[in-house]
């Protein structure tokens, strides 16, 4: 494979990561603040008021898990791709 | 990276297409960020980059002439945009040199970095380029493509701000689709941009944050800005010493028709009529730069006086 083709697949790898990146944490923020809307309308009832609140973190930590396990699968694709790219190069330059 | 006489005869691929337009999109985070994708400035013949030594030129153009001829293309795009349909190996380019003689250097380029920054590189190659090149340079003509235009125009202030040598050697500057006075397309992107950022909910928020990614380059079509914390373009000169054609298209045959008037060639508005101004109705933006009746228009510029 030439240098280039290696450098610009390199490239795509990283811009990739970095935009799932980015749009895991971009995302994940707008959902949050949209989840918090009706839970804090819902808390303003006083006798429902506790367990709204019980509710809304247990509705926010399972979203930001779905998020969190989102950018650590990509952080996990992205190393398994820049070793294969690393060793597809180790190769390269062996030949 | 490679010289061009290393590999056999490429026009550039696939691949390189979807850099061009991630370069444009992206391509200042690209090079903030130092990625693969970033392409460097440089003169390209045979989908390699020239170097620009001595030996290396001799070997890419085996048959020099004393007049260059520089093409510089659009956002997103690559020297390939240059090429004829169907006949990849004709360009405005291989055409002047067939016709008139004029050896023809293809610039590719980071279309995404600030438009200002481009045109001090383009200034910079320029000049060692004309170092390197074999033969004493009589003269140069420079085409440029949409955003090519402003970032020509960039060059040629930059470099007659410092005295470059090889701005003297500049007879014309042909602007094709050239938006001076900003892009329309970028100007209603802008727009919609602040308008998702002003209503208070954070879906449009987001969607104003990831276009608000867009690189310096397209924004810098909203004004045409060609130099640094210039507001507009008003604030540079037209190179003395040279002429300046212009070369516009509309969408439709009539360019009296409202979708012309209001799309101009689909993305740039056509600029005042003039002398050194003409219109090609019926012929795209992107058309432009591979069009038998703007390359006729461009010989017959060249072939006058």
């Amino acid at each position: 494979m030439q240098p280039e083709t290696l450098r610009h697949l390199r490239g795509a790898k990283d811009l990739l990561e970095e935009a799932i990146e980015a749009a895991a944490v971009s995302i994940g923020d707008a959902q949050m603040q949209m989840t918090r809307q009706p839970y804090r309308l819902l808390a303003q009832i006083q006798p429902i008021a506790a367990p709204v609140r019980a509710i809304e973190e247990a509705h926010l930590r399972i979203t930001d898990g779905v998020y969190y396990s989102i950018r650590l699968g990509n952080r996990l694709f992205g190393m398994v791709a820049g070793y294969a790219l690393d060793r597809i190069e180790g190769v390269a330059r062996r030949q | 990276m490679s010289d061009a006489t290393k590999k056999p005869a490429a026009a550039p691929g696939l691949a390189t297409t979807l850099a061009s337009i991630v370069n444009g999109c992206f391509g200042d985070y690209l090079s903030q960020r130092d990625n693969g994708l970033a392409i460097d400035m440089a003169f390209y013949v045979h989908n390699c980059a020239l170097s620009l030594t001595p030996d290396a030129l001799c070997e890419a153009v085996p048959e020099p002439t004393g007049k260059l001829c520089v093409l510089v293309h659009g956002l997103c795009c690559h020297e390939g945009a240059w090429d004829y349909p169907g006949k990849p190996a004709r360009s405005y380019g291989s055409a002047l040199h067939d016709d008139l003689g004029y050896t023809p250097f293809f610039l590719r380029y980071n279309t995404g970095l600030p438009i200002p920054y481009n045109g001090a590189a383009l200034d910079a190659l320029l000049e060692k380029l004309l170092a390197v090149y074999p033969l004493p340079v009589e003269e140069v003509i420079l085409i440029g493509h949409s955003m090519g235009g402003l970032v020509l125009r960039g060059a040629c202030h930059f470099g007659a701000e410092r005295g470059a040598a090889w701005v003297s050697k500049v007879s014309r500057v042909f602007y094709i689709g050239t938006p001076h006075e900003g892009a329309a397309l970028e100007q209603l992107g802008h727009l919609v941009n602040s308008v998702l950022h002003a209503v208070p909910n954070p879906i449009t928020h987001l969607l104003g944050d990831v276009a608000s990614q867009r690189s310096q380059g397209i924004k810098d079509l909203r004004h045409g800005t060609v130099l640094d914390g210039a507001a507009g373009i008003a604030a540079v000169p037209w190179l003395a010493g040279a002429q300046h054609y212009m070369i516009a298209g509309t969408v439709t045959d009539d360019p009296g028709h409202l979708a012309a008037r209001l799309f101009g060639d689909g993305l740039v508005q056509p600029p005042q009529a003039g002398e050194n101004v003409r219109l090609f109705p019926g012929i795209a933006h992107m058309e432009l730069a591979h069009s038998e009746d703007v390359y006729d228009q461009i010989r017959t510029w060249c072939a006058s006086a």
